[in-house]
């Protein structure tokens, strides 16, 4: 580590993922892009540290909520981005350990905000 | 730098700068807005393409329609976009075909950074004069709001202008995505609009300057646009003038006084095939003896063919008139025209041409041939103009009767004229006869009794005044017979 908070962003949307890239890295961040569960799974099972976690829930399942139990278990912060509002998805999240929901499309100065304030900047 | 309002730029459209008082004010915004293809982007090729030939840098930026397609319909309707500089921020064919497009952010958060800073790069290597931004609507979709866009607008604007350009926007207006605020913002607000097939044009704000109100005719061609100005009485001022014009008709001359003054409107009036057309083509005739050139605008007849011949035989030689350039005879067909655009034939017949005398033949057709709505005030501004211009005027109109009840005119501008001629039949014994009367000159008095009138091959034969006969202008005029009849 380099000093540089490490984020952990899931995203099954190339383009976004590149885009999420692009603006948080121009924030200072290092952002380790995923587009695959199985690739979150790898990094959670082998350890490595991070420091907080961006979950899209576009394109993936409901086993999605076990991979937020297990990051709540190893108490690292994540935040649960939704396609649209939703009582049903804010519930899920919320009892899963989500820090917050945001709801696309995102306002790239209210996602850093929220980053900094989460990783207590 | 020109900030004297009285310093103006061309917008490439002649019939628009006779609006906007000479043209746009430097340094301006303007914009122009209506639906879809209705002319904005030929609007914005005009105002860029009128100056590049005099070395002055012009920018036309895009978001929606890309480069080549512009440049090649630019190039079918005639202009040279050599010299124009582009800036293309049209989406490319990419953006579809790749698979994922991004949803996360906005595309005021993403694309909005980026465009900017092609705009502004674009701007200071280009520095121009005249920048066309089409359209800025599209910028609606890079903000975040309201307040955003007209921020990001108003700061794009002043941008564009301490860099020295005049600016041009379009907007695509409609019910469902006004552009009211863009309105506020801009100094100027051309108006095109598509209404009953008829296109027009109108000015709802130009700061700084005066201009004409509209609905002006505006038509969007193979050859770009043409703005015919809606012709505005008040914008010419009356020159009256005692000067007399004859009719070549001694018999004429006398029941007038002279003649008609030259300058003011005639109705000729009277029921069909009596001679309307004949009596004005004398005037005509008569002028271009004088060497002054006429102009006969004729809305119902096949005119070429039947009128040059019929006016051969009886003496008015048409033909040889149109020859030596002092008569001009315009057929006009029906519904082709708007009363702006006919307007402006005759302005340019008047002012390029210096015709001096116009006829119209006849008012009903010139209603039934011009579409669009209150034609009589197209009428009365076109007779203003022309008053002003020491041009005489002569309006055929055409009654139904035959015979019987009087009446001047069908279509209730008796008013507006300052002489009314009329032609009558009359029954007499069985016989039917032809009466030429005055019955209004506004300028001097007039002989007040009706005359005998033939036409005949050796052209117009008007005889003495009518006397011995009551109710002539029944038709059906009782006692005694005609007590002088002349010129067989």
């Amino acid at each position: 580590m380099d000093g540089k908070p490490l984020i952990v962003a899931l995203e099954s949307n190339h383009s976004n993922l590149e885009l999420i890239r692009q603006f948080l890295e121009k924030e200072g961040f290092q952002v380790l892009g995923l587009t695959s569960m199985d690739e979150l799974d790898t990094i959670l099972e082998e350890g490595e540290a991070f420091d907080l976690a961006l979950l899209d829930l576009t394109g993936y399942n409901r086993s999605i909520w076990d991979r937020c139990e297990r990051l709540r278990k190893g108490g690292t912060p994540f935040l649960i981005i939704s396609p649209r509002q939703s009582a049903d998805i804010q519930k899920e999240s919320l009892t899963h350990g989500a820090k917050a929901i945001l709801v696309k499309p995102l306002a790239v100065s209210e996602l850093v905000g929220l980053i900094r304030s989460l990783l207590g900047e | 730098m020109e900030t004297d309002a009285s310093f103006r730029l061309s917008t490439g459209i002649s019939g628009l700068d006779e609006i906007l008082d000479g043209g746009f004010i430097p340094r301006r915004a303007y914009l122009v807005r209506g639906g879809p293809g209705i002319g904005k982007t030929t609007m914005g090729l005009h105002f860029l393409t009128s100056s590049a030939s005099q070395g002055e840098q012009v920018l036309l930026i895009t978001l929606g329609e890309p480069e080549a397609q512009i440049r090649q319909d630019a190039q079918s309707m005639g202009f040279d976009l050599k010299d124009v500089n582009f800036l293309d921020l049209s989406p490319s064919s990419e953006f579809f075909t790749a698979v994922e497009t991004y949803d996360i952010f906005s595309p005021a958060e993403v694309e909005r950074e980026p465009i900017t800073k092609m705009i502004v790069d674009q701007v200071e290597i280009v520095k121009p004069q005249r920048v066309f931004f089409d359209a800025v609507t599209q910028f609606r979709y890079l903000t975040a709001d309201v307040f955003q866009f007209r921020k990001q607008v108003l700061s794009f604007l002043r941008f564009l202008i301490e860099q020295g350009a005049t600016v041009l926007l379009s907007s695509e207006s409609s019910t469902f995505l006004p552009d009211d605020d863009l309105q506020f913002i801009c100094d100027g607000v051309i108006n095109l609009v598509l209404e009953a097939g008829r296109q027009t044009i109108s000015i709802t704000k130009f700061r700084g300057s005066g201009f004409r109100r509209g609905p002006h005719t505006m038509k969007l061609g193979s050859r770009g646009i043409d703005v015919y100005p809606k012709l505005i009485p008040e914008k010419y001022v009356s020159a009256f003038t005692s000067e007399i014009v004859s009719s070549g008709v001694p018999e004429i001359d006398e029941m007038l006084h002279g003649g008609l003054e030259r300058g003011t409107s005639t109705l000729i009036s009277g029921p069909s095939g009596v001679g309307k057309t004949t009596l004005g083509l004398q005037f005509m005739k008569e002028a271009a003896s004088r060497g002054e050139r006429s102009v006969v605008y004729s809305f119902e007849e096949e005119m070429l063919a039947t009128m040059v011949y019929r006016c051969e035989s009886i003496n008015i030689p048409v033909r040889s008139m149109i020859e030596h350039g002092s008569l001009s005879l315009v057929s006009i067909e029906p519904l082709r025209f708007s009363p702006d655009e006919f307007s402006s034939m005759v302005r340019r017949e008047v002012e390029d041409r210096k015709a001096s005398m116009i006829m119209i033949d006849s008012i009903s057709g010139y209603t039934m041939s011009m579409s669009g709505e209150d034609l009589t005030s197209h009428l009365h501004a076109l007779e203003k103009y022309l008053v002003s211009r020491k041009v005489t005027l002569l309006l055929v109109d055409e009654v139904k009767n035959i015979t019987g009840e009087f009446r001047i005119s069908e279509s209730g501008i008796s008013f507006l004229v300052d002489n009314i001629i009329f032609l009558r039949y009359l029954e007499i014994n069985g016989e039917l006869h032809k009466a030429i009367g005055v019955l209004k000159k506004r300028v001097s008095d007039f002989g007040k009794r009706l005359r005998e009138f033939e036409i005949t091959g050796d052209g117009l034969k008007v005889g003495n005044p009518m006397t011995g006969l009551r109710s002539l202008l029944s038709g059906r005029p009782e006692l005694g017979d005609l007590t002088k009849k002349e010129g067989g």
